[in-house]
């Protein structure tokens, strides 16, 4: 098999984690190739839309697992390749040079055992930092079930470590990945968290979930989320809407994987993680999902429109965050203008603040951007929903054909 | 019209925007030496040279950020970048590092503006950037920048690439950046006497791995060629190995 064999069938079976992400180290860059961006370059975007910035591939797709939703489960006949510890390093090292690439993302199919794949996969890393010298990022993915020992000692040689927690429920964990454990899984988070620093995973720990292809509510998988950022300090969790590889009768058939809740739920993710938004205060028994058609936050300001419209020369920082299209960077511009001059809608503007969305919940100077009458539900839904399809037909028109599609039945 | 004149370089425009607020000139225009005037207008050369710790004393007096943002003003090379800088640096001497935040004095929205944009093209260029090995192991990288940002590229591959010898050529100001695992140099086109590019057929495989990878990543599902482009537009294209073929 060649090389370049190898490489497609090893990158297209690594494709469907989400995670590409560069930041958060900043190593240096000692008598030898490489150094860390702290805040991450993409190096390109593939024709999907999603930032290349690693080299993501698995270590080899033979697995001894058979995980129904993914394509190199063992009962798969699937073509099998593994790559050599110098074939990766080969690879890494010349595109890094030639500026495609910020680092390595190694991922892997369990051979033998859990050990045993980190085990080598350790291997290929020792080379790649100690024989090349190299310093650019690695993301390595943590086999769940390996020993304390050896995530140890990958922890010292990447810069970022994940494992999946895949589904967003242990009874969908138990039905479509029989093989993996939900305390394999977390014993690794909280094996990570506790020996996080410098010198062990710079850039933290993320992990990811497959939407979709199981059962669970928004409400269910943002919770699960929660958790795992208080339990674990993770610094992402990737959402992946579930792709069909393979057919099984219980999976779910889908001609479009679900893009739009995707996106939905990355939003929400967001406001957990910078607008100091609780899941109870965006979800509950009574609206388990996202709206489809509003984003969670002005889906928010519309069940609590007797907070609104907030005067942007008064309102305090996390009333500014709660207005739909103000995020951190523009409620700090606002905050730190205001002390000098009073802001108008026009000032707003030009300080490269989006009105789009804002401009409906917001007094500037006591003045509403169109006559007060017309601030009214109906009235916000139509245009808030018009002002989402405008930007969707001119960004992402692939998200709106989702919304056919939207009963999904396990 | 009053039209001040300065030698190219920053530090050369910023020795006499201080001296014209240090005497409370106000100039119609700032320009560079060789501009090309007209028999109406007043044309001054003061041919001043910097003086001593001029960049570190404004530094003290209105924060390192103002002095970094009137820099990538100044590579953005626009047409009245001079007086941007000047109101900017006059406004900045009174509201000191809250400048920032005085959005709607015209000249800092514009200062802003301009300063993010050039940032913004730094950042995406620095991951954009291709490099292909010569047969004499130079890695040779095209760029056709809005700004003249040769310098921070420069800056950040020579930290990344220590061990490297590279060639980072601006094809629209014909300028090339070299660095020779010690120092960086600067050097006009003119000034090079031959540039002969040669690659080994090895650098075409590697060119056709990367290709291979590109086009295996993507997922056939999630296919979203607009949202592809907003990220990363279509003039960083041309020399990119994986889009070359696209345009």
């Amino acid at each position: 098999m060649t090389l370049k064999e190898k490489l497609i069938i090893l990158s297209d079976s690594a494709k469907y984690d989400a995670s590409c992400s560069s930041s958060g180290s900043n190593r240096k860059n000692k008598e030898g190739i490489g150094n860390g961006a702290l805040y991450g370059l993409c190096h390109s975007f593939s024709n999907d839309g999603r930032c290349v910035s690693l080299l993501k591939i698995l270590m080899t797709n033979c697995c001894i697992y058979d995980c129904k939703y993914c394509l190199n489960r063992k009962s798969n006949n699937q073509k099998r390749a593994i790559f050599t510890p110098e074939e990766i390093c080969s690879i890494t090292l010349n595109f890094y040079k030639r500026n495609y690439i910020e680092g390595l993302f190694l991922s892997s199919g369990i051979i033998k055992n859990p050990d045993y794949t980190m085990e080598k996969m350790i291997e290929t890393i020792t080379l790649l930092r100690k024989k090349y010298h190299f310093n650019g990022y690695i993301h390595a993915k943590a086999i769940p079930g390996s020993s304390n020992y050896l995530v140890k000692k990958l922890g010292v040689l990447v810069d970022r470590l994940s494992a999946n927690i895949e589904l967003p429920s242990e009874n969908g964990l138990k039905l479509l990945a029989p093989d993996k454990k939900k305390n394999k899984i977390e014993e690794i988070m909280h094996f990570v968290k506790e020996n996080q620093s410098k010198a062990f995973t710079p850039a933290g720990q993320t992990t990811q979930m497959i939407i979709g292809a199981s059962k669970e509510t928004d409400q269910m998988i943002l919770k699960q989320s929660e958790t795992m950022y208080k339990n674990y300090k993770l610094k992402r969790v990737f959402y992946s809407a579930y792709i069909p590889v393979n057919k099984d009768k219980l999976l779910p058939t889908l001609n479009i994987p679900p893009l739009k809740r995707e996106h939905r739920l990355y939003q929400a993710d967001w406001l957990l993680r910078y607008y100091g938004y609780k899941v109870d205060q965006i979800l509950d028994e009574n609206h388990p999902n996202f709206n489809i058609l509003l984003d969670p936050k002005a889906d928010y300001a519309i069940r609590h429109l007797n907070e609104f419209p907030k005067e942007i020369n008064k309102a305090n920082y996390y009333d500014l965050l709660k207005i739909p299209g103000i995020g951190p960077t523009s409620a700090k511009k606002i905050i730190s203008s205001r002390k000098f001059y009073t802001l108008e809608m026009k000032d707003l503007q030009k300080m490269g603040i989006s009105l789009k969305r804002a401009k409906y919940f917001i007094l500037c100077n006591g003045k509403y951007f169109a006559n007060k009458k017309v601030f009214q539900k109906e009235f916000l839904i139509n245009n808030l929903i018009l002002e989402e399809e405008k930007k969707e037909n001119n960004t992402n028109h692939q998200l709106s054909l989702w919304g056919k599609n939207e009963n999904l039945s396990v | 019209m009053k039209i001040y004149l300065y030698k190219e370089g920053l530090l050369n425009l910023l020795e006499l925007i201080t001296f014209l607020l240090e005497t409370n000139r106000k100039p119609d225009f700032i320009k560079e030496e060789n501009y090309e005037t007209n028999l109406l207008d007043e044309v001054i050369d003061l041919q001043r040279n910097p003086r001593k710790n001029l960049w570190k004393n404004w530094e003290k007096n209105i924060g390192k950020k103002a002095l970094k943002t009137i820099l990538y003003v100044y590579i953005s090379e626009t047409k009245e970048k001079e007086l941007i800088i000047y109101y900017f640096l006059k406004n900045a001497l009174k509201y000191k590092e809250n400048i920032f935040y005085i959005r709607n004095l015209k000249c800092v929205n514009k200062t802003i503006q301009i300063s993010e944009r050039v940032r913004h093209e730094i950042h995406k260029q620095k991951g954009f950037l291709r490099f292909k090995e010569t047969k004499n192991h130079f890695l040779y990288g095209e760029i056709e920048p809005e700004s003249n940002i040769l310098y921070f590229l420069a800056k950040h591959f020579k930290e990344r690439l220590k061990e490297e010898h590279f060639l980072i050529h601006d094809k629209k100001r014909h300028l090339l950046c070299v660095y020779d695992t010690v120092n960086v140099y600067l050097i006009k086109e003119e000034e090079v006497k031959k540039l002969e590019i040669e690659y080994e057929k090895e650098e075409l495989d590697i060119e056709d791995l990367w290709k291979t990878f590109f086009q295996t990543i993507a997922i056939e599902e999630r296919k979203n060629e607009r949202c592809q482009k907003s990220f990363m537009p279509k003039k960083y294209w041309k020399y990119m190995i994986e889009m070359e073929d696209k345009l």
